[in-house]
C-alpha cells in the first residue's frame, strides 16, 4: 500500500551464540547491539528508542541477570531515549512491532530492538534442583494441567497440535520429517549454524520422542544468544550503510489468555487471525513472497504458520512440505538460515534479520533466493503471535 | 531428595474462584462454573461469563461423558513425579455439555493403539495424594 511513512530495518547483528557461552546478559547483549550499530554504519547518537524482552529459555538458574532496554541503551551511550519498552508480545515480534509503531507514531526516530535469551539449566538438571521448573504446588490456571502432567510446553504446544492434526488430515511422521531434514539442509550451508551436519529421513526416525509424536529434532536448540535489528524512518535510512529494507506490513494476534492447554483450537488459532490482519494491511499475496521464515520452536508451529498464512490449503501442509516445496530448490524457500532448530533458539529474531539478509542480497551465499523481494517472518503460536512482511523496495 | 515434588504431582492450590473444583473432585463430583443467565460454561473459572457479560455464575454438576479432543502420549518426564509414570497419556476432553468445553486430563486404562481423536470417553476418579482426587477419563462403551 502507498505509504509515505515507512519504516526500514538498517542493521542487524547477533551476540556469540550456544550453550554455557559463560557470557552475562548485558555482555550478550551489547555484542548484538554493537554488531547491529556497526553493520549499519551508526553511532549511538543516531538512536533515540530502545525495545527488547530479556527472558530465559527454561527454568531460571539463581542469580542470572536480567538486563532491559533502558539498561541496555545506556552502557552503549545512547540517550536520553524518547521511547523504550522492556515487555510484552511474543517473543521477538514483540520489541519489533513496538520499535515500528513507536516509529510510525513519531515517538522517536530510530530504535535498537532486541531480544535476549539466557542458557536454561538441562532436564536432569531441573529434575534434580528445587526450581520454578520442578514445583510442588500449582497456582492460578496451572492448577488445572499440571497435576496431570502437562508440565513441559511442548507437550500442549507441540504435541497435541501435532497428534490431532495427523488424526484429522492424516498428516504423518514422515512428513515432520521431510521438514526437519530440509530445514537441516539450508543449515548446512549457513556457516552460523551450530547443527549443519545433513540429516536423512532414517536420522529423524532415529531421533528420540519427547512427548509423541514430536521428537527431539522437532525442538528448537535452547542457547545463550542476543540478537538486534535497529528501525528507523525511510527518510533517515538512506543515510546509513546497508541498503535499507521497509517493513510492509505487521500484525499482532492474542485469541485468548496465557493458555496453550485451553485455546478454543489447539491448531487453529492466533496464527490464523494474524495472517489475516496481515493480508489486510497489503496490496502483497502469498504467491508475491519469494522467502519465508517461520518460528521451529517445535515443527508443528511451522505446519500451522503455512497454512494461516495460505501457502497451502487447510490440512494439507503435511504433503506440500514432503513434495519438497519448502526445501532448497523449492517454490517456497523457508527458515533459509536452518531454523532455530539449527541456529539455536533466538525467538524469532533470526527469523527477522535472515529475512533483512534475503532481501538485501548477497550476504547469504548459496542459500541466496535469487531476487528476492519480498519475506515474511512470524513469530510464536496459540494465544498470542505476530508476523511481519518486508520488502527491498 | 525428599522434596514433595517426586511423591506428587504439582499439587493444586485452590483460590476463590477454583476451591469448589477441587471440593467438588474430592466428593467425586465434576463440577463446571456456569452462568445463570445463559448457561454458558465457564472454564478455567473466571468471574463474569464472556458469552452475556453476567456474574451471576454458580458452580454446576456435568456429566463426565466427553471425547477425546487432543492427546499426547508423553516419554520423557519434566517433573520428578512422572519418572516413573512414563509412558502417560496426557489429554484434552471435550465435555458433552458444551462445545468446546474442555479439560485437561489424563486417559487411563486404555492401550496407545486404541487411542483416536474423537473417540468417546467416561469420567474415572483417580486418588494420586493424600486428599487430592483428579478426575480422568477412561474409553466409554460406544
Amino acid at each position: 500500500m502507498s505509504d509515505n511513512n515507512r519504516v526500514a530495518a538498517v542493521g542487524v547483528g547477533y551476540s556469540t551464540t550456544g550453550r554455557r557461552t559463560g557470557l552475562t546478559s548485558r555482555q550478550l547483549a551489547v555484542q548484538a547491539a554493537m554488531a547491529a550499530m556497526t553493520d549499519a554504519g551508526m553511532t549511538p547518537q543516531d538512536i533515540d528508542g530502545a525495545t527488547m524482552l530479556w527472558a530465559v529459555a527454561g527454568a531460571a538458574p539463581p542469580g542470572l541477570d536480567v538486563v532491559d532496554s533502558m539498561d541496555i541503551a545506556y552502557m552503549l551511550g545512547i540517550g536520553p531515549l524518547n521511547f523504550w519498552n522492556s515487555g510484552a508480545g511474543p517473543a521477538y515480534i514483540g520489541p519489533a512491532v513496538q520499535a515500528v509503531a513507536a516509529i510510525k507514531a513519531g515517538l522517536c526516530h530510530t530504535v535498537l530492538s532486541m531480544r535476549v535469551i539466557r542458557q536454561r539449566l538441562t532436564t536432569a538438571e531441573m529434575l534434580a534442583q528445587d526450581t520454578d521448573a520442578n514445583p510442588e504446588y500449582a497456582d492460578d490456571d496451572r492448577q488445572f494441567v499440571m497435576p496431570f502432567g502437562s508440565v513441559a510446553p511442548l507437550q500442549a504446544i507441540a504435541a497435541m497440535p501435532a497428534q490431532r492434526h495427523m488424526d484429522l488430515y492424516g498428516t504423518t511422521e514422515e512428513h515432520f520429517g521431510r521438514h526437519v531434514v530440509a530445514q537441516r539442509e539450508w543449515a548446512s550451508h549457513n556457516p552460523d549454524a551450530l547443527f549443519r551436519t545433513p540429516l536423512t529421513l532414517d536420522d529423524y526416525f532415529a531421533s528420540r520422542y519427547i512427548s509423541k509424536p514430536v521428537r527431539l529434532l522437532d525442538c528448537d536448540y535452547p542457547v545463550d544468544s542476543a540478537s538486534a535489528i535497529i528501525y528507523t524512518t525511510e527518510e533517515r535510512a538512506r543515510n546509513f550503510a546497508k541498503k535499507p529494507i521497509f517493513v510492509e506490513s505487521t500484525a499482532f494476534s492474542s485469541v485468548k489468555y496465557a493458555t496453550f492447554e485451553n485455546l478454543d483450537d489447539i491448531y487453529e488459532n492466533s496464527p490464523v487471525h494474524c495472517a489475516k490482519t496481515l493480508w489486510s494491511r497489503t496490496d502483497l499475496k502469498p504467491k508475491d513472497v519469494d522467502c519465508v521464515q517461520l518460528y521451529d520452536g517445535f515443527t508443528i508451529i511451522v505446519f500451522q504458520w503455512l497454512e494461516a498464512l495460505g501457502f497451502c490449503g487447510r490440512g494439507e501442509v503435511g504433503p506440500f512440505v514432503a513434495e519438497g516445496h519448502t526445501a532448497m530448490g523449492g517454490s517456497l524457500p523457508l527458515n533459509t538460515d536452518g531454523g532455530a532448530c539449527n541456529v539455536g533458539r533466538r525467538h524469532g529474531a533470526n527469523f527477522c534479520i535472515e529475512s533483512i539478509r534475503q532481501l538485501r542480497g548477497g550476504e547469504s551465499g548459496v542459500r541466496q533466493v535469487p531476487d528476492a523481494k519480498v519475506a515474511l517472518w512470524a513469530n510464536a503460536v496459540g494465544p498470542f503471535s505476530g508476523a511481519m512482511l518486508m520488502t527491498s523496495e | 531428595m525428599t522434596s514433595k515434588a517426586a511423591i506428587y504431582p504439582p499439587l493444586p492450590l485452590p483460590n476463590e474462584m477454583t476451591q469448589f473444583f477441587w471440593d467438588g473432585c474430592q466428593a467425586r463430583k465434576l463440577m463446571i462454573l456456569r452462568c445463570k443467565g445463559c448457561g454458558r460454561y465457564i472454564h478455567y473459572p473466571r468471574p463474569v461469563c464472556n458469552g452475556c457479560l453476567s456474574t451471576d455464575l454458580a458452580p454446576a454438576e456435568v456429566s463426565g461423558e466427553a471425547t477425546l479432543y487432543g492427546y499426547t502420549v508423553a516419554m520423557q518426564a519434566f517433573h520428578p513425579y512422572f519418572a516413573d509414570k512414563l509412558p502417560y497419556t496426557l489429554a484434552l476432553v471435550e465435555l458433552v455439555e458444551q462445545a468446546g468445553l474442555r479439560l485437561t486430563t489424563n486417559i487411563v486404562d486404555v492401550p496407545e493403539a486404541e487411542l483416536t481423536t474423537g473417540m468417546p470417553v467416561r469420567l474415572v476418579w483417580r486418588e494420586v495424594a493424600p486428599d487430592l482426587v483428579l478426575p480422568m477419563f477412561t474409553k466409554a462403551a460406544s
